[in-house]
């Protein structure tokens, strides 16, 4: 009993050492606690990707790049055979990307940031529990600032987005 | 012969929890995001990931100058976050979630079935060195530790 108190008392130190630690350090970690997102609805936080990462599985016939963002930005430029799939995607639109996620096994999914597209991931977990669905970390910008393959106007199907 | 044993123990889980420990705190944001991608507990992600580490090295320095007695705390405390990592290795193997193991920050390789094997070995080492230190502790003899 004494020595898990003691134990205790060890994690205790070490933690409240780490706090303070954080407390003071210039690249502090906000300590709020992380929310479900309300713009759609939410199941579990999605995988993040590395862009390279993410361009290095564009070949696999298994894998879809999905772009969530809104019609016009998806044709001023998008990652070289993505598929739109916008968080407010209805009808057809909807239906016929669905069809396509159908066979995938991967699915990478972006915005503008990393943070734009956790509603059509965490939608997709919800849809397909255990599926292997990530965010592509940084989104677009960071894909473009990575200077990877990038394509415009509609999604025309094949990948080509090796580094 | 396990005098030696427990000395080898000791500085080998000192060693490898104050390097993780380390390596963690100078990127505690990319940590954050490694034990949120486990999809457990992902709420609680910044404040593990800020008091992580530092517990980490706190024990490591706990088993390398601490008294016998908080030296064994140490073994059982570092025995029990290994468990809690292999568990949470196992759930995100059982779920195909394919991620990075977070275990050495920006060092971290995938996950993989090796990654469970590690960790399980890990714990039976710290399981192993609660044994022997507590068999140290009790041991008569030249009184290396006061026991405070």
């Amino acid at each position: 009993m004494a020595t898990l108190l003691r134990a205790f008392a060890l994690v205790v130190a070490g933690a409240l050492a780490g706090l303070a630690f954080n407390a003071v350090r210039k690249e502090r970690v906000s300590l709020a606690l992380v929310q479900e997102s309300t713009q759609c609805e939410g199941a579990a936080a999605a995988v993040l990707i590395d862009p390279r990462e993410t361009a290095s599985m564009c070949s696999r016939a298994d894998v879809v790049i999905a772009d969530t963002r809104p019609e016009s930005r998806f044709a001023e430029g998008h990652v070289a055979g993505a598929l739109h799939l916008p968080c407010d995607a209805r009808g057809e639109v909807a239906s016929s990307a669905m069809a396509r996620l159908d066979g995938a096994r991967t699915i990478v999914v972006y915005g503008e940031r990393t943070e734009d597209a956790r509603p059509v991931a965490e939608t997709l977990l919800r849809r397909r529990p255990g599926a292997d669905v990530r965010v592509l970390d940084g989104g677009f910008e960071a894909w473009s600032r990575a200077g990877l393959a990038c394509a415009s106007g509609a999604c025309n199907g094949d990948c080509a987005g090796k580094p | 012969m396990k005098r030696a044993l427990e000395w080898m123990l000791r500085l080998g889980l000192a060693a490898l929890f104050a390097y993780a420990g380390v390596i963690k705190l100078i990127d505690t944001r990319n940590f954050s995001t490694e034990i949120a991608n486990y999809h457990l507990l992902s709420a609680l992600a910044p404040w593990l990931a800020v008091t992580l580490p530092a517990i980490e090295v706190a024990l490591a320095i706990a088993l390398v100058i601490a008294p016998v007695r908080w030296r064994r705390a140490a073994s059982l405390a570092i025995a029990m976050l290994l468990a809690v990592f292999t568990i949470a290795v196992a759930q995100a193997l059982a779920r195909h979630i394919n991620i990075s193991c977070g275990c050495f920050g920006s060092a971290s390789s995938p996950l993989t079935t090796l990654t469970l094997l590690r960790d399980l070995g890990l714990l039976l080492a710290a399981i192993v060195l609660m044994a022997l230190t507590r068999r140290g502790a009790r041991t008569p003899g030249p009184a290396i530790d006061s026991g405070r």
